[in-house]
């Protein structure tokens, strides 16, 4: 990651950066709601110059969005931490503050039915920058909403937020907005972790954050942002297959890694008798699944569409396309040698 | 590897010979019992039963196959993996002695299932499209037969023991036995070819001739028949025996009939060997054995020499196995000739050739004893249809005149195969009176009328008329069967066996798979299933699109909407 900025030229960008983990490690280890609420504030401060560009209108544009959607929601924080401070002084969780305090969090996550902006503002960054908005500003919402919740009311968002991001997804070509409805699906599968311990939360989203890295990086060496970009250029097989295998792996599939946390979270619920939900979760996934392999189906046939003019240099980087293309193969069945 | 295995087989049958003639002289029976291992009660054994039965006829096999070896290295010359059919046929006698010697149900199975296995081998030796098919069908009836036989090794375990002949005649009024018996008929049914099994016989002709000799006229077929002689004391007074002499003789007579109208070669000699098969199994199921066991070797002598004229025929005329191209051969190959009349003239039954004595004692023995009109009928009529389809072919191919082309090579002094021919007719003369002398130790007691003594004699004499006058054919001849052609092509088909155990079958089964592929994986559940939810899926998607794009303005009013909708939503 930092090596990316670097390359940019920008040591400015670091610096935020480094505000920027500072500000989200504040907000998780604070006392009292005030303590929060001002880490996300920081949070906010310090995001808008990682993603505004000068001299790029859109970028502008995205940033301005972000600013907006994000200080209605802090502000919403606020008022209701006051709200709860004034008028309730129990720890019972399921009320209506609760349920007032987690849709400020929600929003600011990008969850449904607050997630309007989400895809919007994804269209506009770089992919660097969608991973920051994608993975490392979902932790403190989240870890601010196992603080106090309604459990109620989360589930019935998890649902939501399920079926809004497969539904969403299908309809669409750009290869950003992709993947913000499946992070906002794989938001649902993270507010249902953390409803259960914030362990399997943190299993879950390291493990969510490992594959969209390997993605993100992979179309950010090739530089693609639509669906009609992918197959132009000429990959070679350990690209193709690394890309089949990440898609794969993201969506939950066996001997994968990405099958490991869903199969533990499947597990909890069946145990618990969740079962309606259990068939919402997967019904979306295969939902899910399907346009996933509809990107990247055309990667292993044998038969594929080939240009000739086109080639591709990428032997600077094989190594770690070939060490992530291991590590999502392997790491499901090297973890039963280590852990069980 | 030819002559290495034919020796081997001569010297075998040799020791069968005196072997069989010690044992039936001194009325001995040799029962060996092989203990392979023994562990705590359970112990497995394999066991070898050598009476007079099994050595005569396991010199028969060794003969005619030794016989059918030598001459396969002329007839099959030209053949480049001569060896591989060596070997197969190799396998197929070993199999064969295997049945014969076994009293057990376990080496009777094993034996049974490599004669049809190895049978499908052969019949497909020459791969292509119509072996094929002629092998699938062989393989597929043999194997009704098997399952049969492996449900008999199931009941039987009622019993604890597989070696059936020492308890089968203690229990046959048991329920179980009743179940076994039936079993053990249709097992025998299919490999003999009756009835509801015959449509593999003809097919198989499809197979190399030297396959057919050994196969198809002496062993393979006739396995059933010797099954059901060694199961005999169990199934004589039940049921099912008048069931398979229905069949049996019916059999015999619809082979018969339609021998008549066949021009393929091979195919006349296939119906003639299901006909007396059918004469075999209903003389057998009258209840006589020692009778049908007789007819069988004698059938076998004669039947396999008939298989390697028609071979040397085959070959000299380039290949062409149709009789209507053939003709006036007598003049030209006067050694094949006379093997081929005198095997002709020995399946008619004329007097003291060796089909006589077995074919006599048969007749004589249904008009000595008191059956019914049907059985007398059916019999004779069937006898006086051999010889017409006899002299049919007599005509066709040795009188008439010669119709290939007008230069022909007609090479007879193909030594190796006359020399296994001589074989065979040297058996096929004399071993009608040998067999009665060994096996026969006090001659059938039969008092008959002047008239129906003769009776064999005047359907023989019409049959061989009729023969001729079908045969005559000029440049005016009218082609009869066009006028009678429903009854013709039923009687032609085989009474349309083979189309009711193919296509019959399978019809309704594919059909039905075609209306349900139609209608369900193509029809419905594309719509309950794969295309219809995809559509349904895009349709949402689509109508959640019109939400997505919108103003920024509207997404943050849409925001306290929810808000509100939240609160009092869950207010209550």
């Amino acid at each position: 990651m930092f090596f990316f900025i670097l390359t940019n030229n920008n040591s400015n960008k670091m610096f935020f950066l480094f505000i920027l983990f500072f500000s989200t490690l504040i907000s998780i280890s604070s006392n009292s709601w005030f303590g929060c609420w001002i880490g996300l504030e920081i949070n906010l401060l310090s995001f808008i110059p990682l993603i505004s560009n000068s001299k790029n209108l859109l970028s502008v544009e995205t940033s301005l969005k972000y600013f907006l959607t994000q200080s209605l929601a802090s502000i919403n924080f606020l008022f209701m931490i006051l709200i709860k401070f004034s008028l309730l002084k129990n720890f019972d969780m399921n009320n209506i503050i609760s349920i007032m305090m987690n849709s400020s969090l929600l929003m600011k996550m990008g969850s449904a039915p607050f997630h309007f902006w989400f895809p919007n503002i994804v269209e506009g960054l770089s992919w660097m920058n969608n991973f920051m908005l994608m993975t490392w500003q979902k932790i403190s919402p989240m870890i601010l909403l196992s603080y106090y919740f309604n459990k109620n009311f989360l589930i019935f968002m998890i649902i939501m937020n399920l079926i809004i991001g497969s539904l969403g997804g299908l309809n669409q070509t750009s290869l950003r907005k992709l993947l913000a409805f499946s992070s906002i699906n794989n938001l649902g599968w993270m507010i249902f972790s953390i409803m259960i311990s914030e362990n399997l939360w943190l299993f879950y989203f390291l493990i969510y954050s490992m594959m969209i890295f390997m993605m993100i990086s992979l179309f950010f060496l090739m530089n693609m942002y639509f669906m009609n970009q992918l197959f132009i250029n000429n990959m070679n097989f350990f690209i193709k297959l690394n890309l089949l295998i990440n898609f794969l792996s993201l969506g939950g599939l066996p001997p994968f890694m990405g099958f490991m946390p869903k199969w533990i979270i499947i597990n909890f619920l069946l145990i618990n008798k969740f079962y309606f939900l259990t068939f919402i979760f997967m019904m979306t996934s295969l939902i899910i699944i399907y346009y996933y392999i509809r990107i990247i189906y055309s990667s292993f046939m044998f038969n594929y569409f080939k240009m000739k003019w086109v080639n591709l240099l990428m032997k600077n980087n094989m190594s770690l396309i070939n060490l992530s293309s291991f590590i999502s193969i392997s790491s499901m069945i090297l973890s039963t040698f280590i852990f069980m | 590897m030819c002559f290495n295995s034919f020796f081997f087989l001569f010297f075998f049958m040799l020791i069968n010979y005196f072997f069989f003639v010690y044992f039936i002289m001194n009325g001995l029976s040799v029962f060996f019992e092989w203990e392979i291992i023994s562990f705590n009660s359970m112990s497995i054994v394999m066991s070898i039963l050598l009476d007079w039965m099994s050595l005569l006829f396991m010199m028969f096999v060794s003969l005619i196959s030794s016989v059918v070896i030598f001459y396969s290295k002329s007839y099959m010359n030209s053949e480049l993996n001569l060896n591989r059919f060596i070997i197969l046929v190799l396998m197929f006698v070993f199999s064969m002695v295997l049945l014969i010697i076994s009293p057990n149900l376990i080496s009777i199975l094993l034996g049974w299932d490599g004669l049809g296995l190895i049978s499908y081998c052969l019949v497909i030796y020459y791969q292509n499209l119509k072996s094929y098919n002629a092998g699938m069908l062989t393989a597929l009836s043999n194997r009704i037969g098997d399952v049969m036989i492996l449900m008999v090794i199931c009941w039987v375990m009622n019993y604890g023991s597989w070696n059936y002949i020492f308890y089968f005649d203690f229990m046959k009024n048991d329920y179980v036995m009743f179940i076994i018996s039936f079993m053990i008929i249709i097992a025998a049914m299919t490999k003999s070819a009756q009835i509801p099994f015959s449509s593999w016989l003809p097919a198989a002709m499809a197979a190399p001739t030297p396959v057919s000799a050994l196969v198809h006229s002496s062993t393979l077929v006739t396995a059933g028949v010797y099954l059901l002689i060694r199961f005999n004391y169990l199934l004589i007074d039940m049921f099912f025996f008048k069931v398979l002499l229905f069949l049996s003789i019916l059999t015999m007579f619809m082979s018969g009939i339609s021998a008549n109208y066949e021009f393929d070669l091979k195919k006349i000699i296939a119906l003639s060997t299901l006909s007396q098969l059918g004469l075999m199994m209903s003389i057998l199921s009258l209840g006589f054995p020692d009778i049908a066991f007789f007819h069988l070797l004698t059938h076998a002598m004669f039947k396999a020499l008939l298989f390697m004229c028609a071979g040397v025929i085959i070959h000299m005329m380039n290949d062409i196995q149709d009789i209507r191209y053939m003709g006036g051969l007598s003049l030209y190959i006067p050694l094949t000739s006379l093997c081929l009349n005198i095997s002709n003239l020995s399946l008619c039954g004329i007097p003291f050739l060796s089909g006589f004595y077995s074919k006599d004692l048969i007749l004589e023995m249904v008009s000595f004893n008191s059956f019914n009109l049907m059985v007398f009928i059916l019999f004779y009529l069937s006898t006086g249809l051999t010889v017409f389809y006899t002299f049919r072919l007599i005509m066709y191919v040795m009188i008439n005149d010669f119709n290939l082309m007008m230069i022909y090579n007609l090479y007879d002094e193909d030594y190796i195969m006359l020399n296994s021919m001589f074989v065979l007719l040297f058996m096929s003369l004399l071993s009608g009176s040998f067999l009665s002398w060994f096996i026969f130790s006090y001659p059938y007691m039969i008092y008959l009328p002047f008239n129906l003594k003769l009776m064999v004699i005047y359907v023989s004499i019409l049959g061989s008329i009729l023969g001729f006058m079908v045969s005559n054919m000029g440049i005016y001849s009218l082609n009869k069967l066009l006028l009678s052609y429903n009854l013709s092509s039923f009687l032609c088909l085989m009474w349309f066996m083979p189309n009711l155990s193919t296509y019959g079958l399978s019809y309704i089964y594919l059909n039905f798979s075609q209306i349900l592929f139609k209608n369900i994986d193509m029809g419905w559940s594309e719509i309950y299933s794969g295309k219809g939810i995809f559509n349904i899926l895009k349709n949402y998607s689509v109508f959640y699109n019109i939400y997505q794009m919108n103003n920024f303005k509207i997404y943050l009013f849409s925001f306290i909407l929810w808000f509100m909708i939240l609160f009092i939503f869950f207010f209550i």
